[in-house]
């Protein structure tokens, strides 16, 4: 009899494994990249076939009309006019009356549906643009969108570097043994031999793919690696963890002297290792009666921020940098005290620490002013809305050495600009973070545990960007 | 040896299991074929005229991204009507109980100006600020996904702006910048950027 449960046991684990893996795939979608933009476009499956909706793939291109007269959709796309028939293969498209889908043209609920398969040679048809549709990883490519890179392995110290013709922001997740870098958003594509074997001491060897939804680039490495991206988002730089430099202050006990900014208002707390040039300024958000996020009758965002600067301080205290603190303490800052602080502090960075029950693992966050005009410079005279300008690709550094750090430690992370204050008015490289909890209950954010985990993750971070950033003037 | 008994138990088993995984096969496609649909529900005061496609932008808080959805609705010809209609719209679809991207009770968009063709102005009731949940990622998700609604809409605005019953406010909820005008361009960007 136990001979017979096991049979019954494999068989049923059997189906109920491959009735998950059918659930489990990814929602099927097209992802578009377009000169105008980059989209996303669902599938709607009909009898086995792939189907999508015509003006959802038209309409981010340009300027569409469409109306469905009986059985006919009829729609001008930029002063081109096409028509299909629901039920037939056949359509015309600006005065080419012999045109033919692979499939069926669908009409639902008074919407155009149109094999997926022919999107790469329906579309220019209608747009007067090339296409390229890659069935497996389901991506269109219109017009000359498709963006392919160079990797070159370079030594002392050992380091890849991919070259991108436009910047790019892939996202990074750094395990034991690999660097993933997933492109979502940009259109990369194969740029010849997919995988390469470098059996180096560091890199042993890379592949690239494309995948439904983005690209991936997977580096097999031999050691600890930091990811950091360059000249604008045009290299992205795989490289050899450099040890965290010994504490010649770690021992020594902590002082906290509050001073007196020029903002005449905000606190600062030093360290004695921090008398000199503090590397970073940390800014625990919010404080008094702006309490931020009420996560709970006794959580509040203020008091988390602040403990999470407070540990963050402890952490980078044990590597050596040097740092301040904008409060100490539960008092009130306005944006432009803040701002002050850290223009006025001779730091190298400015940390913005947030904390949120909405999402999971951590975001980071650099300003959204625009990039410099020709010729301005951080010594320019810029209005205080905009000052952070020049500041804009030491910011982004920052942003996405932090980011792959916190890959590195296990920690869900995504980067992106935003509208948040201070940081357009901050005089150095300037970053906000939001911690999210990795569960569903946002008492995780008030976990010694899960705080501890955070401000190690970060501080390994900012460890990482020593030497990266310029000092400031 | 297996007895007899134990035979018609696993046939029996393997059978409902395939019956079951062909019938959530079928109920997800099912499912996925209604998602892709048009979103159907109610607009505010019925405009005249030939149904047009609408694309909205709406935000998931599951994985912070903003989806195109296109839906059809009679649109009036007036840019400030057309901007405030299809921000009405979005809203509506996150007040309903399904919502991907929660607002608080009430939320709505007063009027939507254009001082200029490039520069749209948008006036949120005091519900909408008032009852926003607070985050960074929260509110720039509602304040992209409203933007580039906006912008599918009316494609010349270059720049938006949003005030909160008439008045500039410093902040949605705490964090993200209300009180400056919002580039469309960097907006698209910075989503571009996002994960």
């Amino acid at each position: 009899m136990p001979k017979e449960h096991a049979i019954i046991v494999r068989v049923t684990t059997l189906l109920l494994v491959l009735l998950a893996i059918s659930f489990a795939a990814e929602p099927r979608r097209i992802s578009v990249y377009a000169p105008q933009a980059s989209y996303q476009v669902d599938i709607l499956v009909r009898e086995g076939i792939d189907y999508v909706g015509v003006t959802d793939l038209l309409e981010p291109l340009g300027r569409i009309e469409s109306h469905v007269e009986g059985k006919r959709l009829k729609l001008t796309f930029n002063g081109g006019e096409a028509e299909f028939q629901e039920g037939k293969r056949q359509y015309r498209a600006r005065g080419n009356a012999k045109l033919e889908l692979p499939g069926n043209f669908l009409l639902v609920d008074g919407r155009g549906y149109v094999p997926a398969a022919s999107v790469g040679q329906m579309l220019p048809r209608v747009t007067e643009q090339p296409a390229e549709f890659h069935a497996g990883p389901r991506r269109l490519f219109i017009g000359s969108t498709q963006v392919r890179f160079s990797a070159e392995l370079r030594h002392s110290p050992s380091r890849l570097v991919l070259s991108f013709p436009t910047p790019v922001s892939p996202s990074s997740l750094i395990e034991k043994g690999r660097v993933r870098l997933l492109f979502r958003r940009e259109p990369v594509v194969s740029s010849g031999a997919d995988s390469v074997a470098y059996n180096d001491p560091f890199l042993q060897s890379t592949n690239f793919a494309e995948i439904p939804g983005g690209a991936e680039f997977i580096a097999s490495i031999q050691q600890p690696a930091t990811v950091s991206i360059g000249d604008g988002g045009r290299t992205v730089t795989i490289a050899a963890a450099a040890q965290p430099v010994a504490s010649p202050t770690a021992s020594l006990p902590v002082t906290q002297t509050p001073a007196t900014t020029p903002a005449g208002n905000s606190t600062q707390s030093r360290t004695p290792a921090a008398r000199a040039h503090p590397f970073v300024i940390l800014d625990a958000s919010h404080g008094g009666y702006e309490t931020g996020s009420v996560f709970s009758p006794t959580l509040m965002e203020k008091t988390v921020n602040l403990a999470l600067a407070r540990r963050l301080q402890k952490e980078l205290d044990a590597r050596g940098i040097p740092v301040v603190l904008t409060r100490i303490a539960d008092n009130l800052l306005t944006w432009d005290q803040r701002a002050v602080s850290a223009n006025t502090s001779h730091s190298t960075l400015y940390v913005a620490l947030h904390s949120s029950s909405s999402g999971h693992g951590i975001r980071v966050y650099t300003s959204m002013v625009p990039p410099p005009q020709a010729g301005q410079t951080t010594r320019s005279f810029l209005p205080w809305e905009s000052a952070q300008s020049p500041y804009l690709g030491q910011s982004s550094i920052a942003a996405s050495t932090i980011a792959a750090e916190c890959g590195y430690n296990g920690l869900p992370v995504r980067s992106s600009a935003a509208p948040v204050r201070p940081l357009n008015s901050v005089t150095i490289a300037a970053i906000a973070i939001e911690v999210a909890p990795l569960g569903s209950s946002a008492d995780e954010l008030g976990n010694p545990e899960f705080q501890q985990k955070v401000a190690v993750a970060l501080a390994s971070g900012i460890a990482t960007l020593r030497g990266k950033l310029e000092v400031a003037p | 040896m297996i007895s007899r008994k134990l035979q018609y138990v696993i046939a029996s088993l393997v059978v409902a299991i395939l019956a079951m995984g062909f019938y959530l096969v079928h109920l997800k496609r099912k499912a996925e074929s209604m998602g892709a649909g048009p979103v159907t529900q109610a607009l505010t005061a019925p405009v005249n005229g030939p149904a047009e496609q609408m694309t909205l932008y709406i935000a998931s808080d599951d994985d912070d991204s903003l989806r195109p959805t296109a839906i059809s609705s009679a649109l009036p010809s007036d840019p400030g009507e057309r901007g405030r209609l299809a921000l009405h719209t979005l809203i509506i679809r996150y007040l309903q109980k399904d919502s991907p991207h929660p607002l608080g009770p009430g939320a709505d968009v007063h009027d939507v100006f254009l001082p200029d063709p490039a520069s749209a102005v948008v006036n949120l009731n005091a519900a909408f600020a008032n009852s926003h949940r607070s985050g960074i990622e929260v509110e720039q998700l509602t304040v992209f996904s409203m933007v580039r609604t906006l912008k599918s809409q009316l494609p010349q605005v270059t720049r938006v702006r949003f005030l909160v019953e008439g008045k500039t406010r410093d902040t949605l909820a705490g964090h993200v910048d209300l009180a400056g005008w919002l580039d469309v361009a960097m907006v698209t960007d910075a989503f571009k950027e996002a994960k």
